[in-house]
């Protein structure tokens, strides 16, 4: 199972970067923090779950049904900072409950982690984010774009991060002629390792963004037009996750004109995650009803099941 | 400072023999300072200022900027400018007590700390400590000023003030050729190259702050040197323009911030923000030529982070140190410093007018919340123009965590001990010798051979392969 999905490769890479960084540089990130928000993000989920389903908790216990949550609290762990492990515990906890709570049909709109982020700076007195902790050394913009590339390959949304980068590059770019900067301005703005780490992983979450390409595309233009407002001219170092935490409810109105089906991570073809619950369940119903455990049906059941989780 | 050493070693050698606790320090007084902004010359002379300290406190979106003087030339040379965001009234900007940054300088300096080994015959070992001297923060300075004329270049006076020893003139800019004719004009030598630079300020529509003496009233005033200049103002900016300070500038410079804060770390925004190597056990003779140590420390540091970034030397709350290097200043000396946030004082000079604020979309000004906490962060940025293309941006974090620039000197015991315990003891002394010779060579880049002729190492110890591999993870 493992590797399959392209989530894997994301847990993979996200957890090589905390690796990374907690070696080569020297964060204030301290592994109890990261295990709380790990924690909590699973449990969020695997309760949250059980309760929005009505389903057994004890029966969910596959790896696919955390690997979403994982996802989120790796995202938290490389760019949330806090000086109390409640704060963090909070973040995870907040950042899953959006999923469930922020929802139209089958598809949440807020990214898990960015909400938790903006929440946890929102509400605590003692969360920040530090944009400037990556540095800007070269190859970690190369180990980003690779290991993003590799991500977004499998599926399918390296337009939002070209969408994202060209313009957001193209409007400092125009900044940066008319204030009369030399170029080496420009790239140190733009060779921003957190920049990047959003651009890749965050703002490309194909589960809260559009679903058709040119209303990802508007999507990401939009977020790239904030980002740039709010950093140059509000002056806010947290610019790129306030835009996307303002515009992440357009993905809805971006749906409505622009429809095409909703990403699903594990290619089954079903119409709504929803009407898919409703048919489990009801299968469910039928299995206990008719008690013939085995039958190749249900076998296929349960899998649609496992799926479901994963969706989720 | 030779002085002040002798002194030092005396009393340090009283303290051995009767094996008392007893804490004391002095200041190392930095040689020369310099502002973070330009320097404009009348003489031809070449330019550089190296080394610059400010001290900025900052509370929301109200900060309080000092710049030290320590100008060493003759002071109608002297002439500065600096961009600022808004335009500042007269009661924005005042002179700080020369005394102030100096007293910051000492509170935040990395440290040096002894402890003493006990006799190994006894059980229970227990520490003496004496803390010694913080380094000087690698200083020069030189720069020069002329007299100044109104003409219409695009270039507006939008304020003229007497403040202190300082005649200062708040200037508004159309057009960066226009900026720097007018002050061709007006007699200051703008450095080749600075138009360019002038002009990204300007389309940011920043004003310029700049400064000149006054002689009568500075030979009046009876100072020897040049006063801190002050300046609150209301802006969410929070950054030091360093662009324009490296027009002149031929080689590295160096600037230390002091920022206040009553939230806790502040840290760079668009680089990175690194701790300086610290905590490490070096030998005892560095005591002697700790400023040395420390120059080629943050020099090695600096190369190692391949020169581009900013480096925390200290970050702590100001009402207490552990060790101190000197006295937490007292809500006078901190008011001084700017803080304008504590209980009970009030700071008249936030005006807050949106009129005369670009940038500012703000409310009606807010009361300004008072607290009692003021939290240090204290950043080292050695910079150049290659390596630091943009200006230092802030900002203000809830990182509680406490971090000093502190080096150990571990005095082994030498009184008699005669039981097989001190045996022991003294096969580990030579282990750990060598030790603190690797140690240093690796911070300092030094030659370990001549280290340890310094130590008087006789003779090779070997140091087992997870030593070595915990020396390199720091441990």
């Amino acid at each position: 199972m493992v590797f399959k999905d392209a989530r894997d490769y994301q847990i993979l890479f996200l957890s090589m970067f905390l690796v990374l960084g907690i070696v080569t540089r020297d964060w204030s990130l301290r592994p109890l923090f990261i295990v709380v928000t790990i924690l909590s993000c699973l449990l969020t989920q695997w309760l949250l779950f059980a309760l929005t389903t009505k389903s057994s908790p004890f029966a969910l216990s596959s790896f696919s049904f955390f690997r979403s949550p994982l996802i989120t609290s790796l995202g938290l762990s490389l760019l949330l900072r806090a000086d109390h492990w409640t704060t963090m515990a909070i973040a995870g906890f907040v950042a899953v409950g959006s999923k469930f709570v922020f929802r139209v049909e089958d598809k949440h709109f807020f990214n898990p982690a960015n909400f938790g982020i903006i929440s946890a700076l929102v509400i605590a007195p003692d969360a920040w984010v530090s944009p400037g902790q990556w540095g800007e050394e070269w190859w970690y913009g190369l180990l980003f774009a690779g290991a993003g590339g590799l991500i977004l390959k499998k599926v399918g949304r390296w337009d939002t991060t070209v969408a994202f980068l060209f313009s957001y590059g193209g409007l400092e770019a125009i900044r940066n002629i008319w204030l009369g900067w030399t170029w080496d301005v420009y790239c140190h703005r733009l060779m921003s390792g957190s920049l990047l780490l959003f651009a890749l992983f965050m703002v490309t979450d194909p589960r809260s963004i559009p679903n058709a390409r040119v209303g990802r595309i508007v999507w990401a233009v939009a977020i790239a037009i904030l980002t740039f407002v709010l950093r140059n001219y509000f002056f806010l170092p947290t610019a790129v996750f306030w835009a996307l935490f303002t515009l992440a409810p357009l993905t809805m109105l971006m749906d409505i004109i622009w429809s095409a089906p909703t990403f699903k991570w594990a290619g089954l073809d079903m119409p709504s995650l929803q009407l898919q619950t409703q048919n489990l369940f009801h299968a469910k119903a039928q299995r206990q009803a008719s008690d013939v455990g085995g039958s190749p049906d249900l076998r296929q059941l349960a899998h649609k099941e496992e799926v479901l989780h994963e969706q989720v | 400072m030779n002085k002040f050493r002798y002194l030092f070693q005396n009393l340090f050698k009283s303290l051995v023999s009767s094996i008392l606790a007893i804490v004391f320090f002095f200041l190392f007084t930095p040689g020369a300072w310099a502002f973070c902004g330009f320097y404009v010359s009348k003489a031809d002379s070449k330019l550089y200022n190296k080394a610059s300290q400010v001290i900025l406190a900052r509370s929301g979106d109200r900060t309080v900027l000092t710049m030290a003087n320590d100008f060493q030339g003759d002071v109608k040379d002297f002439a500065m400018v600096v961009p600022v965001p808004t335009v500042l009234e007269k009661d924005q900007i005042k002179v700080a007590p020369p005394k102030i940054v100096e007293r910051l300088d000492g509170f935040s300096a990395p440290r040096l700390v002894e402890y003493f080994d006990s006799n190994p015959c006894e059980e229970n070992r227990y520490e003496d400590k004496v803390f010694a001297p913080p380094p000087a923060p690698v200083a020069e300075s030189s720069a020069r000023r002329r007299g100044a004329r109104e003409r219409d270049l695009g270039v507006t006076i939008e304020a003229r003030y007497n403040v202190g020893e300082y005649e200062i003139l708040i200037l508004s800019a159309k057009e960066s050729n226009g900026l720097e004719t007018w002050l061709n004009r007006n007699g200051y030598k703008i450095p080749r190259g600075a138009s360019n630079l002038l002009k990204p300020y300007i389309r940011q529509k920043m004003k310029f702050f700049v400064a000149k003496v006054n002689l009568d009233k500075f030979e009046t005033s009876g100072y020897q040197n040049l006063r801190p200049l002050q300046m609150s103002y209301t802006s969410p900016r929070f950054m030091l323009p360093i662009r324009l300070g490296m027009v002149n500038a031929t080689s590295e410079q160096d600037l230390l911030v002091y920022i206040l804060s009553p939230k806790g770390q502040t840290e760079v925004t668009n680089y990175r923000t690194v701790k300086v190597p610290s905590n490490n056990n070096i030998p005892l003779f560095v005591k002697n030529e700790f400023g040395d140590f420390y120059k080629s420390m943050f020099q090695t540091a600096y190369t190692k982070e391949d020169k581009k970034v900013a480096f925390l030397e200290y970050a702590w709350d100001m009402s207490n140190c552990d060790p101190c290097s000197a006295e937490p200043l007292n809500p006078e000396e901190l008011k001084e410093a700017g803080v304008f946030w504590l209980n009970g004082e009030q700071n008249p000079s936030f005006p807050g007018n949106p009129s005369i604020a670009p940038n500012n979309r703000r409310r009606p000004p807010r009361p300004i919340p008072t607290s009692d906490r003021v939290f240090i962060s204290r950043l080292h940025v050695r910079y150049t123009r290659d390596k630091f293309p943009e200006d230092l941006m802030f900002q203000e974090t809830s990182n509680q965590e406490l971090f000093q620039g502190r080096y150990i000197l571990q005095h082994p015991f030498t009184g008699e001990a005669t039981c097989p315990a001190a045996k022991e003891y003294k096969n580990s002394l030579r282990k750990r010798f060598e030790q603190e010779a690797q140690t240093l060579a690796k911070l300092t880049n030094w030659n370990i051979q001549e280290i340890r002729k310094k130590m008087k190492i006789t003779g090779q110890v070997s140091i087992s392969w997870w030593q070595n591999v915990a020396s390199w993870i720091g441990f």
